[in-house]
């Protein structure tokens, strides 16, 4: 079979698997997390500690736990997925600009392209009977990448991090922004073996330029409409070279990432990070109903 | 198929005082849940009970009608078993004035 035939048997295959016809893969997908299959390592992200659990970062502290979710409302019953019953949920606390993240933790095989994919909605807790579209603070994700142990001493620790600013303050942002500015390192409890750096906190978010965009929030709390979103990373150079969410791919000429010297014990690290912050004393909600992970190898 | 099990973190190192919760989680998948509370420091005041409570929609609660009692002791473990909770689950406790109570509490779905 030639290779052009080989191409489209693959285009066939991805059309014809409803599953995946949603995506755009690379060549080799490296996972598709379908949460009717359980929580497929999406799991809680926890700061970094030694001797004590006093000693991670604050902004650490109160993250919780993904759950498996059928999105169900207290007046309309479960909503469910794009295609099943089930997907991933991250809830915050009810606390005022509390975030909360679900990580999933890979190593890559081959610097390359690869390309992240998900399904999202996002929601405040439906606690009162009000539109409450200033509640969610925004929505995320983020890789958490280092080079090889034979790319020498000038490796670095790459951390590209894009969010939809829903909202701050009460007044709607409705916009994407990225972060570059790199957080203090601290060393954990004084020792000489852990340090660890709170990344999310709400200083040093930029405007993606040209990033404007309103999304499908609908009309109560409890109406849910899933986005696409895509973006592609080049582990080789360690640069992003696309984002797309629903019908927008965005200019990344003014995008860069968070960039730290290379650490001491995550090398060929890929993580993959989704997060969400509450602008209000009330619960933010984000959903994920599939995710695709490809690259190019 | 293997059967899904999961284990979930719903307090890590909470200082509860009060009136005491742990977040709500969804488990509507699940026909088992254990809960497990161990305490991380030593409490304070005399043993309180934590209370299995169940929801319709994540935001009113009743008591399931299990029980334990929290842990006062460092590494002291205390557990809960439910099944017929639906879909939302929490473990939540009112502490009297002046008891404490720091908490490691997790959940074993399957």
């Amino acid at each position: 079979m030639s290779l052009t035939s080989l191409d489209g048997l693959r285009r066939a295959m991805l059309s014809a698997d409803p599953g995946l016809s949603r995506f755009d893969p690379l060549p080799r997908i490296i996972c598709h997390d379908d949460f009717d299959r359980g929580q497929c390592g999406w799991s809680q992200l926890i700061g970094n500690y030694e001797g004590d659990l006093d000693t991670m970062l604050p902004g650490y502290q109160p993250l919780t736990n993904p759950m498996l979710s059928t999105l169900a409302h207290w007046e309309g019953g479960s909503h469910g997925g794009i295609d099943g019953s089930y997907v991933l949920k991250l809830a915050t606390r009810a606390k005022r600009d509390t975030a909360t993240v679900g990580i999933k933790r890979l190593t890559f095989r081959k610097a390359g392209p690869i390309r992240l994919e998900f399904y999202m909605a996002f929601k405040p807790e439906a606690n009162t009977l009000a539109l409450s579209e200033q509640d969610v603070k925004s929505v995320g994700f983020l890789l958490d990448l280092q080079g090889s142990d034979q790319g020498g001493d000038t490796g670095q620790r790459v951390m590209p991090h894009l969010r939809y600013l829903n909202a701050k303050d009460g007044v709607l942002q409705q916009k994407w922004q990225f972060k570059r500015a790199a957080p203090k390192i601290h060393d954990i409890n004084g020792g000489e073996e852990t340090v660890s750096h709170f990344h999310l906190a709400d200083d040093g978010w930029e405007d993606l330029p040209g990033g404007a965009q309103r999304l499908c929030y609908n009309e109560i709390p409890t109406k849910v409409n899933w986005h696409y979103v895509a973006f592609d990373f080049d582990l080789a150079t360690m640069t992003a070279t696309r984002f797309t969410c629903n019908d927008r791919t965005f200019d990344l000429s003014g995008f860069d990432s968070i960039r730290m010297p290379a650490m001491k014990n995550l090398w060929c690290m890929l993580n993959l990070c989704f997060f969400t912050e509450t602008a209000a004393d009330k619960r933010a909600f984000f959903y994920v109903d599939s995710v695709c992970l490809s690259g190019d190898f | 198929m293997l059967r899904e099990s999961l284990t979930a973190v719903i307090a890590r190192n909470e200082t509860w005082a009060g009136a005491s919760a742990t977040e709500p989680y969804e488990a509507g998948w699940a026909t088992e849940a254990v809960f497990f509370v161990r305490a991380l420091k030593a409490g304070k005041g005399a043993p309180v009970e934590a209370h299995v409570e169940i929801s319709p929609d994540g935001m009113r609660w009743i008591r399931e009608g299990t029980s334990l009692v929290l842990p006062t002791v460092i590494d002291e473990l205390a557990v809960a078993r439910v099944r017929h909770f639906g879909n939302w689950l929490r473990l939540a406790s009112d502490l009297p004035d002046q008891a404490e109570a720091t908490v490691l509490v997790s959940l074993h779905l399957k």
